[in-house]
């Protein structure tokens, strides 16, 4: 009896200390980005005081911040920007895969391995023909010019591969027997089952392409192109200190993302998770 | 009535096969290759193609002016860059890189998701929820807020050091060469930590706890549990995490480098990939930075085979 109270003393120690670590990993984690929204709001004279909470909320960083930089128009391009991408490498994807695991034709291998090894392949080393081929199709300066090389994703294909593969062949030849088209097997009867999969890859897309830095910071400069990373850091480079203002733009240009977070966290999580980084 | 209809079918369904055109034929046998195509044709086109040319710009001189034409120039290019210190400074920052990424990206993560496993507590998704957020944020909005906490006049950081007084002046973290390297490093860690640790406690969770009971009841202790059955079932997990530390850093930490640092100061800060975009985008100088890639394209690819070799020969798997 008196061993028994020692060990349950022992586990509430033990899972105190597991919660202490927890709690400092994520006061680590949260810190920068509580601290980029509370200064978002704090006034003029109150942002070098380095208070943790501002003594009123105030509008002001954000309304100059509007005011400086074209943000709503870049979050529609950004938003144009990441969903373009995202159902484009879905859709190419999805009929990869389907492809890949339905059917065994000549080939079929060969270019499992040419997907499988693009990986390996970064993109600092293909930048320079892909950049002159854009310009030479006329894509500078645009955001057709950083959808384009991003419209098929061989993470999103080796992604869903898995999932393709394990749905029953005997559910396809039934639905073959029912003289269902190919195209008619991929949208009546695998699609409806791996839902939840081609969803969660798909808000992994989005999130990724939001926030893609390189190519964007490649093709577009212009300001009536700019996505929200791009045109962040030239508002950081032109207001080197105005730190409330900033704050309020980086706040603004993540918005859409922890909205997303807070909605979809368990499913935004889980993606990452399953899938991985690219 | 329907039951007629049904046996019908095979029937029918015998006649039209007959019957099929030649032209139907070899629409059936195209039609795997209609679905692979687009993907196919764009990752020719985006990924493999370019490659091939930067292959061969890295034997050229050219300023990528379309209007120029590239002048073969043989391996100038690569003994440009093997006889300059800028390249194996790269190198060099990259392998540090790396080194100091592994307690962000493996170690911690490994050593938190150990320690706090089997926490049967609701609050678990609340803190998952929490470290994990730094990992969707905008790579440029995390550059923006870490650099005012960097600030060397009035970021936190240094008012917190000043007012302890731990230092005198404010640390330049982002402007000192010193203090560069391990700055970035924390910028891309700070991302990377959460879901590292999400990462191994998935890992932690397919592993059978009654190999731990079986262990308790011979009486061994937490450590040696920890020795001899976590770490093992865990292996995929580190090996994959390792992996992608040692391929992956130079681009994680890319965005920080190049919207805080450029890779400054005096090159304290750049890494391969960060080479690549200053030799050709800054210096407009095609050549080198193709030969370059060619370069790295190869060490990461044999870093890349050493991997999967020893990942074959080491991850345990517990079928």
């Amino acid at each position: 009896m008196a061993e028994l109270t020692i060990s349950k003393r022992q586990i509430h120690w033990q899972n105190g200390l597991k919660h202490l670590l927890l709690i400092l990993l994520c006061v680590f984690a949260i810190f920068p980005i509580y601290w980029m929204v509370i200064s978002s709001f704090k006034g003029q004279t109150e942002i070098f005081n380095n208070s943790l909470l501002p003594s009123s909320f105030s509008a002001d960083n954000y309304a100059y911040a509007l005011e400086q930089v074209d943000i709503l128009g870049m979050t529609v391009n950004t938003f144009f920007m990441a969903i373009s991408q995202a159902v484009l490498q879905l859709a190419t994807a999805i009929m990869a895969a389907y492809a890949l695991t339905r059917w065994k034709f000549p080939g079929s291998r060969v270019i499992y391995t040419l997907f499988a090894l693009t990986w390996l392949v970064p993109i600092q080393a293909t930048m320079i023909p892909n950049y002159t081929t854009l310009v030479n199709m006329g894509f500078r300066d645009s955001i057709v010019g950083v959808i384009i090389p991003n419209m098929a994703s061989a993470f999103a294909i080796l992604s869903l591969y898995p999932a393709f593969k394990s749905f029953p062949k005997a559910l396809i030849e039934a639905g073959m027997m029912d003289k269902m088209s190919a195209p008619g097997v991929l949208f009546k009867l695998i699609l409806p089952n791996i839902k939840s999969s081609v969803v969660s890859l798909g808000i992994l897309l989005f999130i990724n392409s939001w926030n893609e830095y390189f190519w964007p910071a490649m093709i577009v400069s212009d300001q009536g192109q700019a996505t929200l990373q791009i045109g962040l850091r030239s508002f950081m480079s032109a207001e080197l200190t105005s730190w409330g203002p900033l704050m309020a733009a980086a706040v603004l240009a993540s918005l859409p993302i922890l909205i997303l977070y807070l909605l979809l966290q368990k499913q935004v999580i889980q993606s990452f998770v399953k899938w991985g980084i690219k | 009535m329907s039951e007629i209809a049904l046996s019908a079918l095979p029937d029918l369904s015998g006649v039209a096969v007959r019957q099929q055109s030649a032209a139907k034929r070899i629409l059936k046998r195209l039609t795997p290759f209609l679905f692979v195509a687009p993907a196919l044709i764009l990752v020719l086109f985006w990924v493999y193609r370019p490659l091939v040319q930067t292959f061969g710009l890295s034997i050229q001189m050219w300023n990528m002016n379309p209007n120029v034409e590239p002048v073969n120039v043989g391996l100038q290019n690569f003994q440009y860059i093997f006889t300059h210190p800028d390249f194996f400074q790269a190198v060099w920052n990259t392998f540090l890189y790396i080194l100091l990424m592994l307690p962000f990206s493996v170690i911690l993560p490994m050593a938190i998701a150990i320690a706090t496993n089997r926490l049967s507590s609701r609050a678990k998704n609340i803190y998952r929820a929490i470290f994990f957020l730094p990992m969707i944020m905008p790579p440029v909005a995390c550059s923006a807020v870490w650099r005012w906490l960097m600030h060397p006049i009035n970021g936190l950081f240094n008012h917190l050091l000043t007012s302890m007084g731990v230092v005198e002046e404010g640390v330049r973290f982002l402007s000192d060469e010193n203090w560069v390297l391990l700055s970035i490093v924390l910028i891309a860690g700070w991302k990377m930590i959460g879901f590292s640790t999400l990462m191994f406690s998935a890992g932690l969770t397919g592993i059978d706890p009654s190999y731990y009971e079986a262990a308790s009841v011979d009486g061994h202790k937490k450590w040696r549990q920890t020795l001899t059955i976590t770490l093992p079932l865990l292996s995929p997990t580190i090996m994959l995490m390792l992996m992608m530390s040692v391929l992956m850093t130079a681009q994680w930490t890319f965005a920080y480098i190049d919207v805080l640092t450029q890779g400054g100061p005096a090159g304290a800060s750049t890494n391969v990939y960060y080479l690549l975009w200053t030799y050709g985008f800054k210096n407009f100088n095609s050549g080198l930075s193709s030969a370059a890639a060619v370069v790295f394209f190869i060490g990461f690819g044999i870093l890349a085979l050493i991997f999967t070799r020893i990942n074959r020969k080491v991850a345990f798997y517990d079928n």
